[in-house]
């Protein structure tokens, strides 16, 4: 695989422009440009069939986590039949690691806004609804000031840039729950009931909000698509991997000197983005481990990552994800038993309590972590955390049951020396 | 014709169907906690799990795919599936815990899960003996617990409203409560609270539960987490005898189980109907297991030198008889009852026909606004209905008061006239009122001969509901004239089948000292020299059958056979006013 010339690329997401969640601003820099083409220019765009084909074309691999192609997905709805039609834009991230969505609330409302008007063309959308997390307190009031704005200037609204095509856009703020990040919970959430997740099928597209035909895209997704409008699908398809394609928010956190989220191309190495890009591991100290694309994603020793990318085909490879992009790095000081404790107590805390494995599943497994990190473990604990691990899999409507297991068999099986030398050092042994 | 192959069996199937439903349909059986047949099924237990597949075909040729061995090729999903919520479709495959090892490991895991953060107090719960957790462990569940820490700790003894009591610990979080808020009597009063393994069902923050209908949560809870507060502690489901029966309670005749011990009546349940009541009954129906228990008159009752002293059977017949033949058929007011059974006011008729007198009357019990579409009807009396298909006249309250005017000796079967303040006890004064009762009342007290007839749980009778569907009871506590085991109306309990002496709860204490109303009258009758023989609610039904139009085909047999039998209303003009 050639590598990714990634010290060439400009940001398109939050480039270095000031002031650029001013409409003005934007708009002074070729915003909304995209939104004005596809309503005006009929001959490029004949109908919003041949915008869902430009994006379904563009493949972006949606990067809530999931990575399915989003103008694939925009495909899925059903043909308008005069009813309401909703957008639901997920910008909960409430995974640990994961903090990209916020800086494009921060620094780029504005291409969100368009992308999601874009999306609604080409679905024939009525309502957009952007779902932000409730912790996000300022970033819910940038966002409704910038909506406000674009009302006013006639991007939202009623007959969007005198063309026959309206949309409302509201923002919904979260009350602080993990599982509202899931996409069918989130409808519920919004529809003001009880953040549950749903039983697929029906599928959103199918039965969403209020039952009617709905599609959840990730706000970094979105963000994607004016350019893709702009600069065609070929452009995007030609940054980063070839399966993967297109610039990704890396939210770099953990021991590294420069922490923070960097927009690049897909598909850069592992390596690089520690070393180069966020100035290495802090104190000139070792790499150990890395968790790289949110909490729930399989975790990599540092022995595993040579010639590792960030897109999912190179990850999947040594068995991990790409996720979110948001990258944990440990370093050589870090105690893995207490890693992998507090990621356990954080999917304990989130669970919703609906399905069984995931209710019962994650407090038995953050409850026999504990005892192991105060020392009362035994080895056959942790045999007994990979058998509960296989008993919550697969087994419940979402996967947060798979997102809190894979942590707890992912890391035990690829540090196990480590969790067995502290259960031989426990209580149990010297008794 | 479609087929699906569940367990290497083949089955044809039409239309839409739930494979969890399906397979129970079949007579086999999946666990599950928290589907329900009337509810929407959320598939949260997890306790369903199978495994599904389906035949592969070619796209084009639309072959089926053949393997080395020339079997079909099967393409499983790949995971298991909760059957509760999925539909069953041509050609699919489904291995159950019968047959599948996988399937049978999930459960066995599921149930581990289930039971790791419950408390296990069986043995002080008062679902055990009835409890699907407790029966699917034994059946489904792994040997013992690996879980070696701390349990969650939640609320107990939450009293949620007045007649429900929450055990949250028990609580595995079916959602089958808050779904029957929700979709059945659509109070939206419960809701679950806090979240993951903490969670449980609660009301809103300063509010009680209480749902008309709120003890059916009760019923459906598959565990002991909720528990009725009248019923909790008061006995051993295994110590009970469960008897079918009917709701008297109202005009609607929910379909009932009466749960008895000791002869006494301790708690009533709702019983699948689908043309009356589904699977649910309004609380106020189980309270009348107070009528059947308490404030029972027991030996007949006479007005001596205006005290009301207990007297004898004969005492009783012989005074009846003295009165009525005292007096001028038209001083006579014969009164039936829309709270006495179909049997009981036939009987009463056929007395006063016998006598010349040919208007047996009888007035409605209802309660305007107290009908509530579902199961509560305004319409207060069981057996509204079932005075009109026999033709007994009815009347409106100033129309009885005039007759009553008229009367001198009034007969009056088991309803509740003066309590329901339709007269004082004025209106009866210098009368010679003759009331056939089942408990003791301001009418009762104001009566100057009380005879002491059975209850719906003591005799076998039918009553006709609003919609017209007669439907019948079935003897389920002794009276002193009763007997278990030679009695074949009766009930027959697992106890009594199997129990020694020793272990059946059957107090002579609790026998009420009552006969049913037709027995009465085919005594008084023989007494005076009238040709009236009424021996049993079966043989009356028949009579009625045969005699009246309306009742034409009507047996117990069919009753018992059809859960009721709808009877056609049209010459019953008053119907459209009581609902």
């Amino acid at each position: 695989m050639s590598t990714v010339d990634w010290k060439k690329y400009e940001p398109v997401l939050i480039p270095d422009i000031k002031d650029l969640h001013k409409i003005d601003v934007y708009e002074k820099n070729g915003g909304y440009q995209a939104l004005k083409s596809i309503l005006t220019d009929k001959k490029k765009w004949a109908d919003p069939k041949s915008v869902v084909n430009e994006v379904k074309d563009a493949n972006i691999r949606g990067r809530g986590g999931a990575g399915f192609n989003a103008g694939l997905k925009w495909s899925f709805m059903p043909p308008a039949d005069g009813g309401p039609r909703y957008l639901a834009c997920n910008g909960d991230e409430s995974e640990p690691g994961t903090f990209k969505d916020r800086k494009i609330f921060e620094f780029n409302p504005h291409l969100f806004i368009e992308g999601a008007l874009i999306a609604a063309y080409a679905m024939e959308i009525t309502t957009i609804y952007v779902y932000i997390r409730g912790e996000y307190l300022t970033y819910i009031k940038m966002m409704e000031k910038a909506i406000q704005d674009a009302y006013d200037k006639g991007y939202i609204g009623k007959n969007i840039v005198d063309s026959s095509f309206s949309v409302d856009f509201y923002v919904h703020s979260g009350a602080g729950a993990y599982i509202c990040g899931e996409e069918t919970s989130m409808l519920e959430s919004l529809e003001g009931k009880r953040g549950y997740p749903r039983v697929k099928p029906p599928f959103p597209a199918q039965k969403g909000l209020w039952g009617r035909p709905t599609t959840i895209n990730n706000i970094e997704t979105l963000s994607h698509v004016p350019a893709v409008i702009n600069r065609g699908s070929a452009w995007f398809k030609n940054i980063g991997s070839p399966t993967h394609p297109g610039p990704i928010l890396y939210g770099i956190s953990g021991h590294v000197n420069k922490p923070g989220v960097y927009e690049l191309p897909s598909g850069i190495p592992v390596l690089d983005l520690i070393n180069e890009v966020a100035g290495g591991i802090r104190n000139g100290k070792k790499l150990k481990a890395v968790i790289p694309g949110g909490s729930s994603t399989p975790i990599l020793r540092a022995d595993q990552l040579e010639g590792i990318t960030m897109d999912a085909d190179s990850l999947r490879t040594v068995g991990s994800m790409l996720g979110t992009a948001g990258m944990v790095v440990m370093d050589e000081d870090t105690d893995m038993i207490d890693v992998l404790w507090r990621i356990a107590h954080f999917y304990h805390h989130e669970s919703c309590g609906q399905c069984t494995p995931c209710r019962e599943g994650t407090g038995w497994l953050e409850k026999i972590l504990l005892k192991i990190k105060n020392g009362e473990g035994e080895v056959r604990d942790l045999d007994l955390l990979l058998d509960v691990t296989t008993q919550m899999e697969g087994r419940t409507i979402c996967a947060l049951a798979d997102a809190a297991a894979w942590p707890v068999r992912f890391t035990i099986n690829r540090f196990r020396d480590e969790f067995e030398a502290r259960c031989k050092k426990s209580v149990h042994a010297i008794a | 014709m479609p087929q699906v192959i569940i367990d290497d069996q083949t089955y044809e199937f039409e239309g839409q169907h739930k494979l969890l439903q399906f397979i129970q349909d079949l007579g086999k059986e999946v666990p599950f906690f928290c589907y329900h047949p009337s509810m929407t099924a959320p598939a949260n237990c997890r306790q369903c799990m199978v495994k599904v597949g389906q035949f592969v075909k070619d796209r084009e040729s639309g072959e089926y795919e053949l393997d080395d061995d020339g079997k079909k090729v099967i393409r499983w999903f790949p995971k298991l599936q909760t059957s509760c919520n999925i539909d069953v479709s041509d050609d699919m495959i489904v291995h159950t815990q019968e047959t599948d090892e996988l399937v049978r490991r999930a459960q066995k895991d599921n149930l581990e899960l289930i039971l790791i953060n419950h408390p296990l107090d069986c043995p002080i719960c008062d679902q055990a003996g009835e409890c699907p957790l407790q029966i699917q462990t034994y059946k489904y569940g792994p040997e013992g617990s690996r879980f070696e820490v701390k349990k969650v700790h939640k609320p107990k003894r939450v009293v949620l409203g007045p007649r429900v009591i929450l055990d949250a610990e028990r609580c595995i979080n079916c959602t089958r409560c808050t779904r029957f808020t929700e979709e059945i009597s659509k109070t939206h009063q419960l809701t679950i609270t806090s979240r993951g393994d903490k969670n449980y069902p609660t009301t809103a923050p300063g509010r009680e539960f209480n749902d008309p209908y709120s003890l059916n949560t009760v019923d459906i809870c598959p565990v002991g987490a909720l528990t009725s507060a009248d019923f909790r502690f008061r006995a051993r489901v295994w110590e009970m005898n469960q008897t079918p029966s009917i709701d008297i309670t109202n005009g609607k005749g929910c379909n009932v189980d009466l749960w008895t011990r000791d002869n006494l009546v301790l708690r009533i349940t709702p019983r699948y109907n689908g043309n009356v009541n589904d699977h649910w009954m309004p609380d106020e129906g189980r309270e009348a297991y107070k009528i059947f228990n308490e404030n029972r008159i027991s030996r007949p009752l006479q007005k001596l030198d205006g005290e009301q002293i207990l007297s004898s059977w004969n005492n009783a017949i012989a005074t009846f008889n003295e009165q009525v033949e005292s007096r001028d058929k038209k001083e006579i007011l014969f009164i039936g009852s829309p709270h006495a059974s179909v049997e009981e006011n036939y009987s009463l008729q056929q007395f006063a026909n016998l006598m010349g007198i040919n208007d047996v009357v009888f007035t409605t019990h209802t309660e305007s606004g107290k009908g509530d579409g579902f199961l509560l009807t305004d319409d207060l009396a069981p057996n509204t209905n079932g005075c009109r298909l026999l033709d007994l006249k009815e009347l409106d309250q100033k129309e009885l008061k005039n007759r009553i005017k008229k009367a001198t000796l009034i007969v009056l079967a088991n309803d509740q006239f003066i309590d329901r303040e339709l007269f004082s006890d004025s209106d009866v004064d210098g009368k010679y009122l003759i009331s056939f009762a089942t408990n003791l009342s301001e009418t009762t007290k104001s009566s100057d001969l009380v005879i002491p007839i059975t209850t719906a749980a003591e005799h076998a009778a039918s009553y006709v509901n609003v919609d017209g569907r007669i439907q019948r009871t079935i003897p389920a506590k002794e009276t002193k004239y009763s007997n278990r085991s030679l009695n074949l109306e009766m009930s027959v309990g697992r106890l009594d089948r199997y129990g020694t002496n020793f272990d059946n709860w059957v107090s002579e204490d609790n026998k009420i000292d009552c006969i049913p109303l037709w027995n009465f009258i085919t005594e008084v009758a023989n007494a005076s020299g009238l040709e009236l023989n009424f021996e049993d609610g079966r043989s009356i039904i028949s009579e009625i059958s045969a005699k009246r139009k309306a009742f034409e085909n009507v047996s117990y047999d069919r009753m018992d056979a059809e859960a009721g039998i709808q009877l056609s209303l049209n010459n019953t003009t008053e119907k459209s006013k009581v609902k």
